[in-house]
């Protein structure tokens, strides 16, 4: 499924912590620690973020909304045309870069893609062991 | 109050200790579609950026929420520089002594500890119909730990709170992409003023989590979780409520109740407070399939400001209810853990149902009270069973 698609370098990435699991794990929790409460915060951390479904807005919209938060924001809403109308001019009012020339055509990518008919979306899971579980 | 040496040193450790575990590890990358995430175990990834992690129901078997276990909701980036030794909380507005204290003024006051249940205003908003736009949380938007800190009351009292303030609100040090409006909100004096209003440092005997608020956040117990503010920056007393973005148009729910995708004016509502009653089953899981005999029927029921009284139990879709047992830890503002032993006799497909009641005579209803933002979802709690 394409909501489930990483791409290529992440998949990369994944392969190498599978075969280097030992070695990898410490790197990566001392990079990700370190990181996480200096410079950067949650925007240094490796991105894990999906993608937007194909189609004539698929780059546009990459663009305007991913700006300021990943994609499955967007993947798990099931909203009619009128509900993303609203949703895609607030998000003009707090920032987000849209063409007015585009404004209409985004509305309804959104809006045939994430529409209360389509199929619930199936979010991901957190791996488990990524630090001891503390009580 | 631990520093910021200490704390990087605990964080290190725990790094080391998860180093220690590679098949751990090994074998959920094996799982295929798990997304790494340091220190959140086994979370309904919600969203990486802005992060929202939810618990899933399984967890909820404790009645102390580990903190990996613990579910997440930012609604802008974290802070990209915490830095303990140089943070600071300012305390202003309608007071006769504005104050800075740092933390470790706030480690010398007098520490109070709060079990409270924690539950994100728009925990259950997937299962609305029609559904609202917002993050679409299952029923794990909700956890409970052990909250420690000073008063609130105590460092408004402080600064002395003029006999015009009626309202105190919190900024966090929150990174606000764009021209998106800070998540600001008030709570009105009274609740302010309680003894078990906190500002609070640790969580589960530990220092806040960058996640969840480090080094320190408000904790209004019984209420919505967007009244405790994370990554505390600014206490203000104000004259009146906030007005921002998330007092209003966000966070309101109807005054009277309306039918199912009906629209609501903006003067018909009112800010979301405290908790609603609610129960949650996490075991047997929705969908599994379970043995004929003894099958433990358990989960968690709470009510924010109010005691759960009980707990019913339906094994045949809200035919028949039958109370469970209450578990034995409780604290005002926390959930009860409950249980049934439910004699699984007959082979075939059941619903199961829990349906909780508070001290204030409320009751969760059958269906969902629909408002249009998707907040405080408490219908009677179902799953699906076979029993093979």
């Amino acid at each position: 499924m394409w909501r489930d698609r990483v791409n290529k370098s992440q998949q990369f990435l994944m392969r190498v912590a599978i075969s280097f699991a030992a070695v990898a794990c410490i790197v990566f929790l001392g990079s990700f620690e370190a990181r996480s409460f200096g410079a950067g915060g949650e925007k240094a951390m490796p991105s894990y973020a999906a993608e937007l479904p194909a189609g004539p807005m698929q780059a546009k919209a990459t663009t305007t909304c991913t700006e300021c938060h990943e994609a499955r924001i967007l993947l798990q809403q099931r909203l009619s045309k009128a509900a993303w109308t609203k949703e895609v001019d607030k998000m003009t009012k707090w920032g987000a870069l849209v063409d007015p020339a585009d404004r209409e055509a985004l509305i309804d990518y959104l809006s045939s893609n994430f529409s209360p008919d389509k199929p619930p979306y199936e979010p991901q899971r957190t791996a488990v062991g990524s630090r001891k579980s503390a009580k | 109050m631990s520093s910021r040496r200490e704390f990087l040193k605990q964080i290190s450790a725990a790094g080391l200790v998860a180093g220690t575990v590679p098949l751990t590890v090994t074998s959920a990358f094996a799982q295929g579609k798990r997304v790494p995430f340091p220190g959140e175990d086994g979370m309904v990834l919600r969203s990486f950026r802005f992060i929202d992690l939810e618990s899933p129901v399984e967890y909820f078997n404790t009645w102390l929420t580990p903190v990996p276990h613990f579910f997440v909701r930012n609604h802008m980036h974290e802070p990209s520089e915490i830095d303990a030794a140089t943070w600071q909380l300012s305390i202003g507005g309608k007071v006769d002594k504005p104050l800075t204290l740092d933390l470790a003024a706030l480690a010398k006051m007098e520490t109070h500890s709060v079990v409270n249940t924690v539950e994100c205003a728009g925990n259950g908003r997937g299962l609305f119909r029609p559904q609202a736009a917002g993050i679409q949380w299952g029923k794990g938007a909700v956890g409970t730990a052990r909250f420690s800190g000073p008063r609130l009351r105590d460092v408004l009292q402080r600064a002395g709170i003029k006999p015009t303030g009626k309202h105190v609100m919190s900024r966090g040090n929150d990174d606000i992409p764009g021209k998106v409006p800070p998540f600001i909100r008030s709570i009105p004096i009274e609740k302010a003023l309680d003894a078990d209003t906190l500002i609070a440092t640790h969580m589960n005997g530990a220092p806040l989590t960058k996640h969840h608020g480090f080094p320190a956040r408000v904790l209004v117990p019984g209420w919505v979780g967007s009244a405790s503010c994370k990554w505390l920056a600014e206490i203000k007393v104000l004259d009146a409520e906030f007005v921002g973005n998330f007092m209003n148009p966000g966070y309101r729910l109807p005054n009277q109740p309306v039918k199912p995708g009906e629209a609501v004016k903006p003067e018909d509502t009112h800010p979301v407070t405290a908790l609603g009653v609610k129960s949650v089953i996490s075991g047997p899981g929705d969908g599994t399939t379970v043995k004929t005999g003894r099958v433990s029927v358990h989960g968690a029921a709470w009510a924010g400001e109010a005691n759960i009284v009980k707990v019913d139990i339906s094994i045949d879709g809200g035919g028949n209810w039958i109370p469970a047992k209450l578990g034995h830890e409780q604290s005002h503002y926390a959930w009860r853990m409950w249980s049934y032993e439910w004699k699984a006799v007959k082979p075939g497909n059941y619903t199961l149902q829990s349906r909780a009641t508070d001290s204030q005579g409320r009751t969760q209803p059958a269906t969902p009270v629909w408002n249009p933002s998707g907040y405080l979802y408490n219908a009677v709690d179902e799953v699906k069973v076979h029993v093979a």
